[in-house]
């Protein structure tokens, strides 16, 4: 504009505008500037209503409530249902960052075939051709179909079932990194022995005073989470009554040790003896715990967890003094060779205690548990393996990255001639398969979650979409539906004949006597519960007896490994960036793997603080990063599961290293794996690599 | 028209370490709400994480009677804060609607003053464009009630100043005073041992001023004379009620 104008005219229209400045100046109120604080600047005006819609969160098969908050069409906010049962309105990590995996810019957009498996371009394919491969593949032979579905949700697996049924395939295997770190498959057995009912227990952590945990974090994974820190929360909590005193038993100070009042750091293996120990001693002062007709040597099993006979006198002394101890079997203690006699126990602790139903004791859920064991997984695999699976559909799992390689799953894959994977994310078990068919993510989804392991009541948690799906993906259940084997138009219309069983039932939040206006009272409400808190009282089983458990030393130059499921679930967390970013609660560490060490051991080994270390197990060996962990015993060192992804998007790509690696393919009694008897060594790489930690390096633990 | 009765609401928040678990729902929470952007493994790793809310994890003692302590630190919300007479911008400043401490981020000019002359490191600088590096789609869950800030800017907790705001809008249209309880936080609405307790200092009915007026409670560095505006309920035993 410059260019233009004369230095004349330039001039004069100086002179007009300072004229105009003048003019105005004299108009009422535009030369004073109203300052603002920034919260109501012009452009912090936000026009428009949010909209709130119930839904159920499905990152782990807890099911808790959520209220999802929307804006034009966007998922804004994850917020916790308050009048859920299983959260009351309360939420975890994984829960909050909901919205990162739904809007991950690494989503599968479309449907999508492999010219060679492990190749990650997928050729896009329409719709049409790729329900004409689902069509073909459940028309051929029945027996030749096989299902590998994760923990959640329900209603997916409940419809499998019944097209399994249909088609005359085997049914549908559940199996995923949660359940397996908590053993869910022995805590179930050691139920039916102990109760005679296989089902999952619900422990009153609110109502008890004096709590045992063995190895069960139930603050971080277990179970259901967000629903224990709620009741630990009640227990701890002093408005009238005692404060609860928790007691832990735990190789390594966990998230859920840490708040302990007491930790013992007993030998991983070791906790069913100690429960032994325990139950002996508890009889002397009155229990009456069905002890067996060996001789329990209680100075044997204290010297073996490495605890002094005074220590455990007082233990007992605090437990016999207590209203309502409980006792928690956790899967640290599970996954042994000898888990479910530990598992057994710690429950006939619970039933000398006189716990069964009553408050701060033990429940058990309304339903069977449909999730399966590793057993099942490895029937499957051998099905696999001698090319009896022509068909695999694989969906909310990620079994080549979850599973240890040791049991051959990914070479067992190689002789299935069609796999098909669902997966929204492009992991590692979609990278190989032939077809990729994109479901829509939890928050675009249909669906319903029963709520077995968390909640005092049961619970038919309701799924809707928060947002119109993004991009071209289509829900499973209607892409299996298309084939015609059920008697359902779409999703939808399954899960209304489903919930119609629930119509007229008195008592309940969502009270219809018709389908339509109880489906729009349970969508609004976020599910169908009871009003009234009720579970089933276990009775027990008799001639059952306390059992010797085996637990076993590590020799020397080797280390009891623990493997631990953090806020990045069963490692599908590991693609949002908020989760990476998190910090680890009791290392502070961020975005990588680490191997926990005790500084006494790290001495001995001449190992410093992000000293890069190779570990080794009988199954493989990965690299890791050292951190001095104080509250670890000195013969064990722990490993974090969830990162060292080779697939799953950038976030997760490349970073860390995945443990599965280093666990065996050793089945307990009950058919989880005993990943708890994995001996590894260490051997220093000489290379460093610093971790980045929320905490100072600076005298944490002396000098680096 | 009739003068609109003022409400003073004087915010506060209390956090009671017994309850509280360590488990960081409270710092993803926040993230999610405040458009917090992650800055990767390196950038974390020079210290430069966004938090507005950390966990703190120390340890006391020796193996085997070695014990973690959590503390939730975030900006404290001085009622005499050491960061606002070193701003030569007034960037960070008292609100005297709400009585908490904000940054505007407009007027911030960098020079990171204040962040040095907080006694709680609560407050983060943004050494980059965080957010702006945000790849699509993933932006589209950025609240449209919280700014996002640029490159050069200091940031810190708000007590979530926009839930603040709409709920006294709320209760304005609605021609009534705000309830205890009806404006919580991020942090609080998430934490699930509830161990996070926010609300009107001012009233002294209110869960938050009877939680604060509790035996076990302290706040942090109260000698340097900073008033905070959180108090810590100790933790780990008996103490008090």
């Amino acid at each position: 504009m410059s260019d233009t104008i004369s230095r004349r005219n330039f001039l004069k229209l100086s002179g007009l505008s300072a004229a105009a400045a003048v003019l105005t100046g004299c108009g009422p109120a535009a030369r004073y500037v109203t300052r603002r604080p920034y919260y109501e600047m012009p452009e912090y005006a936000v026009l428009g209503e949010s909209t709130y819609f119930a839904t159920t969160c499905i990152e782990c098969p807890a099911g808790c409530g959520l209220i999802m908050r929307t804006f034009e069409g966007r998922a804004i906010k994850a917020e916790g249902n308050p009048a859920h049962p299983v959260n009351h309105g309360k939420l975890c990590s994984r829960g909050l960052t909901g919205v990162q995996g739904l809007y991950n810019p690494d989503r599968i957009q479309r449907p999508g075939k492999r010219a060679r498996r492990g190749n990650p371009t997928l050729e896009p394919l329409d719709w049409d051709t790729a329900l004409g491969v689902v069509r073909e593949a459940l028309n051929g032979a029945g027996a030749g179909v096989a299902f590998y579905l994760g923990l959640a949700p329900d209603h997916l697996y409940d419809l499998v079932l019944e097209l399994t049924q249909a088609i005359g395939a085997p049914p549908p295997v559940r199996f995923g990194a949660l359940g397996m770190f908590e053993a869910r498959a022995t805590l179930v057995e050691a139920v039916r022995q102990v109760f005679g009912e296989a089902r999952f227990p619900y422990f009153d952590l609110a109502g008890a005073d004096v709590v045992v945990s063995f190895g069960a974090n139930f603050l971080e994974t277990w179970l259901s989470p967000v629903a224990y820190t709620r009741g630990f929360s009640q227990f701890r909590r002093t408005d009238g009554k005692k404060r609860g005193y928790l007691i832990s038993f735990e190789a390594r100070r966990s998230l859920t040790s840490g708040v302990a009042d007491e930790w013992l750091p007993v030998p991983p293996g070791t906790e069913g003896q100690v429960a032994l120990a325990l139950g002996s001693l508890l009889q002397s002062r009155g229990w009456k715990v069905p002890l067996g007709a060996g001789q329990v040597d209680v100075e044997a099993s204290a010297a073996a967890a490495g605890i002094s006979m005074e220590r455990l006198e007082q233990l007992a002394d605090r437990i016999a003094r207590a209203e309502h101890p409980l006792f928690l079997p956790g899967g640290q203690a599970l996954a042994h060779a000898g888990g479910l006699v530990a598992a057994r126990n710690i429950l006939l602790l619970n039933l000398a205690a006189g716990n069964m139903g009553r408050p701060g004791g033990i429940f058990l859920s309304p339903s069977r548990p449909d999730s399966g064991s590793l057993r099942d997984v490895q029937a499957l695999i051998e099905q696999m393996r001698a090319g009896k699976v022509e068909t695999l559909f694989i969906h909310g799992a990620n079994p080549v990255f979850e599973l240890p390689p040791a049991l051959g799953f990914t070479e067992a894959l190689a002789n299935v001639p069609r796999v098909i994977s669902f997966a929204s994310f492009p992991d590692e078990t979609a990278l190989q398969s032939d077809y990729v068919l994109p479901d829509h993510t939890p928050l675009e989804s249909w669906g319903y979650q029963r709520t077995l392991a968390g909640s005092d009541r049961m619970i038919f948690s309701s799924l809707q979409p928060v947002v119109v799906p993004l991009y071209d993906t289509r829900a499973t259940a209607d892409v299996l539906l298309s084939a015609g084997k059920l008697p359902y138009n779409d999703e939808v219309t399954f899960l209304q004949s489903k919930l119609a069983t629930l119509l007229n039932e008195p008592g309940v939040t969502v009270e219809a006597t018709e389908i339509a206006t109880f489906w729009a009272r349970y969508l609004q409400a976020g599910g169908w519960w009871t009003q009234q808190a009720g579970l089933t009282t276990p009775t027990n089983q008799p001639d059952l007896q306390v059992e010797m458990a085996q637990g076993a030393a590590a020799p020397e130059g080797q280390f009891r490994l623990i493997t631990y499921p953090t806020h990045l679930g069963d490692g599908s967390g590991a693609n949002r960036p908020w989760l990476q970013e998190t910090p680890s609660p009791s290392t502070t560490v961020m975005w990588n793997t680490w191997v926990e060490v005790h500084p006494q051991l790290a001495e001995k080994l001449g190992l410093k603080d992000d000293d890069v270390v190779r570990v080794t197990s009988p199954s493989g060996s990965i690299e890791a990063v050292v951190y001095l962990f104080p509250a670890i015993r000195p013969d064990t060192v722990a490993i974090p599961f969830g990162q060292g992804h080779t697939a799953l998007g950038r976030w997760a790509e490349g970073r860390g290293a995945n443990p599965a690696v280093l666990l065996g393919a050793q089945l307990n009694e009950a058919g989880d794996l005993a990943y708890g008897d994995v001996l590894v060594t260490l051997s220093p790489t000489g290379r460093r690599r610093p971790l980045s930690r929320l905490e100072s390096r600076a005298g944490v633990y002396g000098e680096h | 028209m009739a003068e609109q009765q003022e409400t003073r609401e004087r915010w506060g928040m209390v956090v009671d370490l017994d309850l509280c678990t360590g488990c960081n729902a409270c710092v993803t929470a926040c993230a999610m709400e405040n458009n917090i952007p992650w800055v990767g493994e390196e950038e974390a790793g020079y210290g430069r994480n966004m938090f507005w809310i950390r966990v703190q994890r120390t340890w006391e003692g020796e193996y085997p009677e070695v014990s973690p302590a959590y503390q939730p630190v975030m900006c404290q919300q001085c009622g005499r804060a050491p960061c606002e007479p070193v701003c030569p911008v007034f960037a960070t400043v008292h609100s005297e609607e709400e009585q908490i401490n904000l940054q505007v981020y407009n007027r911030c000019i960098g020079t990171r003053y204040c962040a040095n002359n907080c006694p709680y490191t609560a407050r983060s600088f943004n050494w980059y464009d965080y957010t702006y590096q945000i790849p699509a789609p993933m932006n589209y869950y950025l609240n449209p009630n919280v700014t996002v800030r640029r490159r050069g800017v200091m940031e810190k907790c708000t007590f979530c100043v926009q839930r603040i705001r709409a709920g006294q809008e709320q209760a304005k249209a609605a021609g009534r005073t705000l309830q205890d309880g009806e404006v919580i936080p991020a942090c609080a609405q998430a934490c699930p041992a509830d161990a996070i307790i926010f609300g009107d200092l001012s009233d002294p009915e209110s869960r938050v001023s009877k939680a604060a007026r509790s035996q076990r409670g302290t706040t942090l560095l109260e000698e340097l004379g900073t008033q905070p505006k959180v108090t810590y309920l100790k933790g780990g035993g008996y103490y008090g009620g």
